[in-house]
């Protein structure tokens, strides 16, 4: 098809999505420059959320940041306030008791399962399909009940303490995660069957935002979204800490099912196939569980040693790292947090060049990103 | 109209002292308005009906404050939707952003006219009914470009051309789709459609069990239609996670309802037409409702109808809170590469097949069969 | 794409339509998955250790403002007074809840376990200030006063207690005018115990005193506002 040159004078126009936009996640901007439907130039812009969580973090003790920590990544709160706890915990050199380090790991991973829940319900929901957004939230409350009977919150949880954990599990809290793994095991199934397979869904991700692995690597990428690319980079294997060597599980990658490797659908169906580990490993440290004391002895005025200190975790946004210097006072000299959701913001530009704008919608999704992560 | 009007001027001499114009023009703003009120009131039932199979499908209970279980939260909605302030964008254009709802509403509104819904109930047995249909509904996609252009917002013009490319693009797949139920009866009439579907064979004597072919344009047509109309998975126009809400983005108070409620017309004109075409329209299986008197027929037919149109409500429903939404561009694909290369095969297997089994239908060769 | 390509790809998105659809129409059927809490009428069990609206048992608190250094936010505010006996009387205990992000860090370093979480959370509003908790309904400069006015009585019993010791016990508290003071009076009267004692005791009833007016307040006025 040829079109006569300056036949029909067009001009690209230029859009706004966000920050108030409902698939952005949150207050993400983006600033589109479409040729009609297709997308030339995707700019995100972030800082509408921006609260100086590093900087209260320099202000505040070292006890007190870990409410802070629940608002950093408020999907995965237990897994944001644990990266704090260990991160000091590896500054003081504090020997922590191991039945603590088990309930993290418990509910880290359920929070793991919680929070790949919202994502995939909340990209469901982008793609047009509201309903599996409704039965994933169905099934995280259950995880909040879970969370609330053993912190007494629902989503501010501020668990973890510098030392251990706020409280031992409660009597029957063991027994009620076991029941919530049976429940929710076969789930994953049927989400499988109402859309991961769905050929309407399967079209809108396959083959969109390819990223390859260099790329990712590149980039920076972490989590599910570099393993989406098909890099089997997952830090509780690679860089094991707390109790996760002794439990077995596999690390999740793309496989490039439906598409080229890398694409929206691999980086969507790993979400979904974490799960499964994660409730493989819940299950291990329920049955492994030892008894003893879940705090250690901390001084209650607590002044870390003077040094620095880098440490990270797997979030379900990839890797949390937090890096820590202390002048040996009460609160941190300076504090730098390094999240999953922040970098994939660089990329994002790349990868959207030509795509449509219901693609952005896909893409964001798959990413899976929390604005309070990215602004901090 | 007229004719009724001549009827009722015999049935009544009283009448016979207005002039014969003054009573068909009564007559027909007496139509209108039972109609009007059909529609506003499924309308207004569909939306809570809509938001009771979201729950019952989301595990979630849906409205229940408003009146007993709720029943009423439609009134409620209704009266919001009236009182609510009538807010024009500062810079759009005014004329065309008052005037594009009505269009809208009057697009999806007018095709009710030849909807029947009985043996007598039609407002007016046009002999072109379906062909009528075709051409007011695409009044809809002038309303809704208008109201997308006029909003003076990008969302909102990207919403009108969506839609306008879609509702295009679909027109031809819809027609063709339809085509097969006018072979079958010989008559663009839509009452002519439905009486061909009568007879003793029951519900084998629809069009969708007429052959292969007429079964799978049933679905083709279904299909189609939901494009045609904005629903889920093809609401595009919409996409309230990616345009907004698309063309109507700006629209608030009545003029918003006024979209609102052209939805909701637009789906009951798919469901009845679908029933008219293919699922036997007012026809009572193993039953002949003309027989009866006519009061009694029309009744007996007239929920007959309803009946299998409200079905065809509900599985549109049900569609739409299953699927997840197509992109653009495989929408275009679906329309050019899929629907209308198969309705095309459709009507030409339906040609064929009538052409040789010279209009037999297969319930009809095996009920021969069997004498 | 050839024929067989495309036929797959009709077969495949009515297959898997159909079974999202086999799916959402069983729960659509089932009213037993209807998992929605009819919030008003019906309410969760609230577990044990709900984080919900702080209380603080001010006749248990002895005023030692760890609650205020370790709370992140700064959200409660304490004021105390020296009292007659030397121990810090509170003058007001202020949260203010909107502020409160029920971290519970001030419940766990609560030293006499009288802050603590309580399982209420709900208290809309559309003034802030109903949103600060006052654990004494006292007015602060009220119970300033009556502190300052304690303290000095305490002073003035133990100089007459000395002055007391120097002559006779029995008339010393003659002049004393206070109900606080009869009390010391008897409490000095019945058992033969030694006057700095005695005074010690009438202080410390005097507080006990204070502490039951002021409790009983807030208790009423928070369910005056719990009422509407």
């Amino acid at each position: 098809m040829t079109i006569r040159p300056n036949a029909l004078p067009t001009q690209e126009m230029t859009i706004n999505m966000g920050p108030q936009h409902p698939s952005t996640h949150g207050v993400l901007r983006v600033i589109l420059t479409t040729d009609g439907e297709v997308v030339t130039r995707a700019v995100p812009d972030i800082g509408y959320l921006h609260r100086a969580l590093e900087k209260i973090g320099e202000r505040v003790s070292y006890a007190q940041y870990m409410p802070f920590t629940d608002r950093l990544d408020y999907l995965a709160a237990m897994n944001c306030n644990c990266a704090w706890a260990w991160t000091v915990e590896k500054l003081a050199k504090i020997e922590v008791p191991e039945r603590a380090e088990y309930l993290r790991v418990i509910v880290c991973e359920l929070n793991r399962i919680s929070s790949h829940l919202i994502a995939f319900g909340s990209y469901t929901a982008d793609m047009g399909a509201f309903t599996p957004f409704l039965y994933g939230i169905r099934e995280r409350e259950r995880i909040n009940d879970l969370f609330e009977m053993l912190c007494g919150a629902r989503l501010t949880y501020n668990y973890a303490r510098i030392g251990g954990v706020s409280g031992d599990a409660p009597p029957g809290f063991l027994e009620k995660t076991k029941e919530f793994l049976d429940y929710f095991e076969p789930k994953i199934d049927e989400y499988n069957e109402l859309i991961s397979y769905n050929k309407i869904f399967v079209n809108r991700l396959a083959n969109v935002a390819v990223i390859s692995a260099a790329d990712a690597i590149a980039y920076g990428l972490t989590g599910p979204s570099l393993r989406g690319s098909g890099v089997p980079f997952d830090l509780r294997k690679d860089e094991p800490y707390s109790v996760y060597p002794k439990f077995d599980f596999k690390v999740c990658v793309g496989a490039g099912e439906r598409g080229k490797l890398g694409d929206c659908f691999d980086r969507y169906m790993v979400r979904i196939n974490e799960m499964r580990e994660s409730i493989k490993i819940v299950r291990q440290a329920v049955e492994q569980i030892p008894d003893g004391p879940v705090l250690a002895k901390v001084p209650r005025v607590f002044k870390p040693p003077v040094g620095e200190v880098y440490f990270r975790s797997e979030c379900p946004r990839g890797e949390t790292g937090i890096y820590l210097i202390s002048d040996g006072a009460v609160n941190a000299y300076r504090l730098k947090i390094r999240t999953g959701s922040f970098v994939t913001m660089n990329i994002f530009e790349t990868i959207t060049k030509g795509l449509m704008i219901a693609d952005i919608v896909a893409v964001i999704g798959s990413f899976d990103i929390i604005l309070p992560e990215i602004d901090r | 109209m007229e004719a009724l009007a001549i009827s009722l001027v015999k049935a009544a001499p009283a009448l016979g002292a207005a002039p014969l114009w003054a009573v068909t023009l009564l007559l027909m703003l007496a139509s209108a308005g039972i109609i009007l009120v059909f529609a506003l009131t499924f309308e207004g039932v569909g939306s809570l009906v809509l938001r009771k199979v979201a729950g019952d499908i989301q595990a979630r209970i849906g409205p229940n404050r408003v009146g007993p279980n709720g029943i009423l939260q439609f009134l409620a909605d209704g009266v919001k939707l009236v009182l609510k302030e009538d807010i024009i964008p500062a810079q759009a254009d005014r004329f065309l952003f008052q005037l594009a709802p009505y269009f809208v509403f009057v697009g999806s509104f007018a095709a009710f006219v030849v909807v029947p819904f009985g043996v007598g109930l039609i407002a007016a047995d046009l002999n072109i009914g379906i062909y009528y249909v075709m051409a007011i509904t695409s009044l809809v996609v002038v309303g809704v470009l208008l109201a997308g252009w006029s909003s003076n917002n990008k969302w909102a013009l990207l919403g009108g051309m969506r839609a306008a490319a879609q509702i295009v693009s679909y027109e031809i797949p819809v027609g063709m789709a339809l085509l097969p139920a006018v072979l079958i009866a010989g008559s663009l009439s839509l009452q002519d459609i439905v009486r061909s579907q009568g007879g003793l064979l029951g519900i084998f004597g629809w069009n969708l069990f007429h052959n292969p072919f007429s079964f799978f344009s049933f679905f083709l047509y279904f299909t189609a239609a939901q494009a045609e109309t904005n629903q889920t998975p093809f609401d595009l126009p919409e996409a309230e996670s990616e345009l907004v809400s698309g063309y109507n983005v700006e629209y608030s108070g009545i003029r918003f309802g006024l979209f609102f409620l052209a939805e909701f017309g637009d789906m009951f004109i798919v469901a009845a037409l679908s029933t008219a075409c293919f699922l036997g329209g007012w026809q009572v299986p193993f039953f002949n409702a003309a027989a009866l008197p006519a009061v009694w027929g029309n009744l007996l037919s007239l929920g007959v109808f309803l009946a299998k149109a409200f079905t065809m409500v509900l599985v549109m429903m049900w569609v739409r809170w299953t699927l997840p939404r197509l992109r653009v561009d495989q929408l275009m694909r679906m329309s050019w590469k899929y629907m209308v290369p198969l309705t095309f095969v459709n009507l030409l297997g339906v040609s064929l097949w009538l052409l040789v089994f010279r209009g037999k239908g297969i319930p009809a060769m095996i009920a021969s069969l069997f004498g | 794409m050839g024929l067989k390509a495309y036929i797959n790809d009709i077969v495949e998105a009515v297959v898997t339509t159909a079974k999202g659809m086999r799916i959402t129409a069983r729960y659509g059927v089932d009213p037993r998955e209807e998992v929605t809490l009819q919030y008003p009428e019906e309410r969760w069990e609230i577990p044990e250790r709900y984080r919900g609206f702080l209380h603080n048992d001010i006749r248990k608190c002895i005023s030692c403002s760890m609650c205020v250094k370790v709370c992140p936010v700064d959200c409660i505010s304490l004021e105390s007074v020296r009292g007659a006996d030397k121990k810090p009387v509170l003058v007001s205990y202020d949260i203010n809840i909107g502020r409160c992000m029920y971290c519970g860090l001030c419940v766990e370093v609560c030293p006499v376990k009288s802050l603590k979480h309580t399982s209420g959370y709900e208290k809309a509003s559309t003034d802030r200030g109903e949103l600060i908790l006052h654990f004494i309904a006292e007015d602060a400069a009220e119970v300033k006063a009556r502190v300052a006015r304690q303290v000095a009585e305490a002073a003035k019993a133990a100089e007459a207690a000395k002055a007391a010791e120097a002559s006779k016990p029995a008339d010393v508290s003659s002049d004393l005018s206070s109900v606080a003071a009869k009390a010391a009076k008897e409490e000095a009267a019945k058992p033969p115990v030694g006057e700095p004692k005695a005074a010690k005791a009438e202080a410390a009833d005097l507080s006990s005193e204070a502490g039951k007016a002021t409790v009983a307040e807030p208790k009423t006025a928070k369910e005056e506002e719990k009422k509407p």
